[in-house]
């Protein structure tokens, strides 16, 4: 009986002493997509633990809110997730857009077709996914022409292991959108995959380590890839001439986050220019806030692939929420991959 | 009585565990294969049979379009698995007999070296693979350096590499059933054999083979179903470009966000690989009859 109560009183104690004190935040991010710095700032100014756990795909992370995972505060979904999950009613309103700092956002940033004015989530990074290339290697690379090209020559390329990703290249080098979901547009960007699928070593997101070291020529790749190679010249970063994708995550607080108050106190955090800037300095990739562009470091801000300048803005096109059409692409990603 | 109480109750643990995480499971990928798919994951509650339609041949043509290619995909895998049984028997037939002879300390050691690599995380392992197999790497570099060959092999990222990845990580679990068998088989009656005048090639399908034949099976069994369904193999060394059903599974979960159809999937394979195990049962028992 004395134990009993022994252990009660224990349970109680902890208990209020996590009710003081040791307020806390669950971040849910992609893996090595937030500069570490910024969650040790964050907890030194507000006494705020953070813990993050990381997810490697948009369809993994909402998968696993779907099938309840709760303890999360913040997730970091792609726009066209992000509107399926407003959707689906995943997300709680912040009104961030009310916050001071929100001024610092580019108008062009808020791209959610169903939080068109940012009640919900905040813009947090964007960037292009293009080609990056060992010029020794391939010679100089301008677009996909250039990339099968040299491929034919006896380069070995790569293309990410992704879906829209893949069947984007087919689109765009058949002049449609990628977010078409019309069946002719999908079976052109498929047959054209075909005529190419020979001259693809690999669909994998490897690539990177592979063309450090020589044993690929040329790699579809994100912007943030530039991190490995700031020491050598001769690996290149390209956004296609033909067109290329672009991508925008944005920072969303779940319905079912157990800790709003940090989370609202984080994404002002993040409003910051100086905190944007810092994420860029370590992701290499671009900041919706407009003053952090000023603050991020020179060879960034002078890289025109990673600071991109407004005509090349023209021939970025962003992935929407395809509904039921999703279906044409699984299909037509099937078929790219099995066909001999 | 008494006996048969405690019995139960040693066993309801065990019972209790597998009806709940295996059964249950089950149950919900059964259940969630006749449903219809939810626009963006998950099901509605409405039966549909079309996500079998879209393998089999049934399906309607405009929401659902029927295609061989899942039927080929899981052929594909089948091969690939079965390919991968034979290759490992190849390899741990004659080392299991190697194995059991061997003093007893020693044999210990072998058996340890044997389950090493369960030590360190599978896609760890995978990933040292791609460094050894990539143009670049380990053994291409060794080749060269021998001046075996000229120019580098290309391994990484073909059909070739991804059979050499899933015998790699099969072969532990065909050497163990294997080594068992081996280990208790009855030598007087291979010397009684050997005596009674039947030469080597008798003496082992009619004395060896039989006797291990059941180590065989069972080592067949258990690599032939994680084969099948293996998507990390194909994923990292495979460079995804060889899709094996396990693949089709996972992109249905994850990208496609059919849950349906990749539980539909996910029942077929589970169909051959039962269809396999009472096939591997029944010729198990009249081996054992023989």
């Amino acid at each position: 009986m004395k134990v009993y109560a022994l252990a009660l009183g224990l349970m109680a104690s902890a208990a209020s002493i996590q009710a003081a004190g040791a307020e806390t935040l669950a971040l849910y991010n992609w893996g090595d997509y937030i500069n570490p710095e910024i969650l040790a700032g964050f907890t030194a100014e507000t006494g705020i633990e953070v813990t993050l756990d990381t997810y490697s795909s948009n369809e993994e992370m909402l998968a696993k809110i779907q099938a309840g995972a709760t303890g999360y505060d913040i997730v970091f979904p792609s726009v066209h997730m992000n509107d399926i999950m407003l959707k689906l009613g995943l997300l709680e309103k912040t009104d961030i857009n009310l916050s001071p700092g929100f001024a610092a956002i580019d108008p062009a940033n808020l791209r959610s077709k169903e939080d068109p004015d940012s009640a919900y989530c905040l813009p947090y990074a964007w960037g292009t996914v293009g080609i990056f290339y060992n010029e020794k290697v391939t010679g100089p690379i301008t677009g996909w022409a250039d990339y099968f090209a040299a491929a034919e020559k006896g380069a070995k390329v790569t293309l990410l292991d992704d879906m829209r990703e893949v069947v984007a290249v087919g689109l765009i080098m058949t002049g449609k959108s990628v977010n078409s979901t019309d069946p002719a547009d999908l079976q052109g960007a498929v047959d054209y995959l075909l005529s190419q699928k020979s001259k693809v070593a690999a669909f994998t997101y490897d690539s990177m380590s592979m063309l450090t070291s020589g044993d690929i020529g040329a790699a579809h790749f994100f912007v943030g890839g530039n991190v490995f190679f700031t020491q050598t010249p001769d690996v290149k970063y390209v956004i296609p001439v033909e067109g290329a994708t672009m991508y925008q995550e944005n920072i969303c607080v779940l319905k079912t986050a157990p800790n709003k108050a940090a989370a609202k106190a984080f994404m002002e955090f993040y409003l910051r220019p100086e905190i944007a800037a810092l994420n860029v300095a370590q992701q290499f990739n671009g900041t919706a806030n407009v003053p952090a562009r000023d603050l991020v470091p020179d060879f960034i801000k002078q890289n025109p692939t990673i600071n991109v300048p407004a005509e090349t803005l023209t021939r970025l096109q962003i992935f929407e929420d395809l509904g039921a059409g999703l279906k044409l692409y699984d299909r037509a990603w099937n078929t790219i991959r099995t066909a001999q | 009585m008494r006996q048969s109480t405690f019995l139960a109750a040693l066993l309801a643990p065990a019972t209790l565990f597998l009806g709940v995480f295996f059964l249950g499971p089950l149950l919900i990928i059964a259940v969630f294969s006749l449903l219809t798919p939810g626009l963006y994951g998950g099901v509605e509650w409405s039966f549909y049979h079309q996500n079998y339609g879209r393998i089999f041949g049934w399906a309607d043509g405009i929401m659902e379009i029927y295609e061989p290619v899942y039927l080929q995909i899981l052929l594909r895998s089948l091969g690939f698995a079965a390919l991968t049984v034979g290759l490992c028997l190849v390899i741990c037939y004659p080392v299991a007999f190697w194995v059991a002879r061997l003093p007893p300390r020693a044999r210990l050691f072998c058996l340890f070296l044997v389950t090493l690599p369960f030590f360190s995380s599978l896609i760890v392992r995978l990933y040292a693979w791609l460094l050894i197999l990539k143009p670049s790497g380990l053994l291409n570099q060794t080749l060269l350096a021998t001046g075996l060959i000229q120019t580098p092999l290309e391994i990484l990222y073909t059909q070739s590499a991804v059979v050499l990845g899933l015998v790699y990580v099969m072969v532990p679990f065909m050497f163990l059933p294997l080594y068992s068998a081996i280990d208790n088989l009855d030598r007087s009656m291979v010397e009684a054999s050997m005596d009674l005048g039947a030469n080597r090639v008798q003496t082992f399908t009619k004395v060896v083979l039989p006797q291990t034949l059941p180590g065989i099976i069972g080592g067949a069994v258990i690599v032939f179903i994680p084969s099948v369904g293996n998507f990390i193999v194909p994923d990292v060394l495979g460079g995804a470009k060889g899709l094996m059903v396990g693949n089709l599974v996972e992109q249905q979960f994850l990208s496609a966000r059919n849950w349906p159809f990749g539980a539909a999937l996910a029942m077929i394979v589970m169909g051959v690989v039962l269809a396999t195990l009472l096939y591997a049962s029944a010729r198990a028992r009249s081996a054992a009859h023989a």
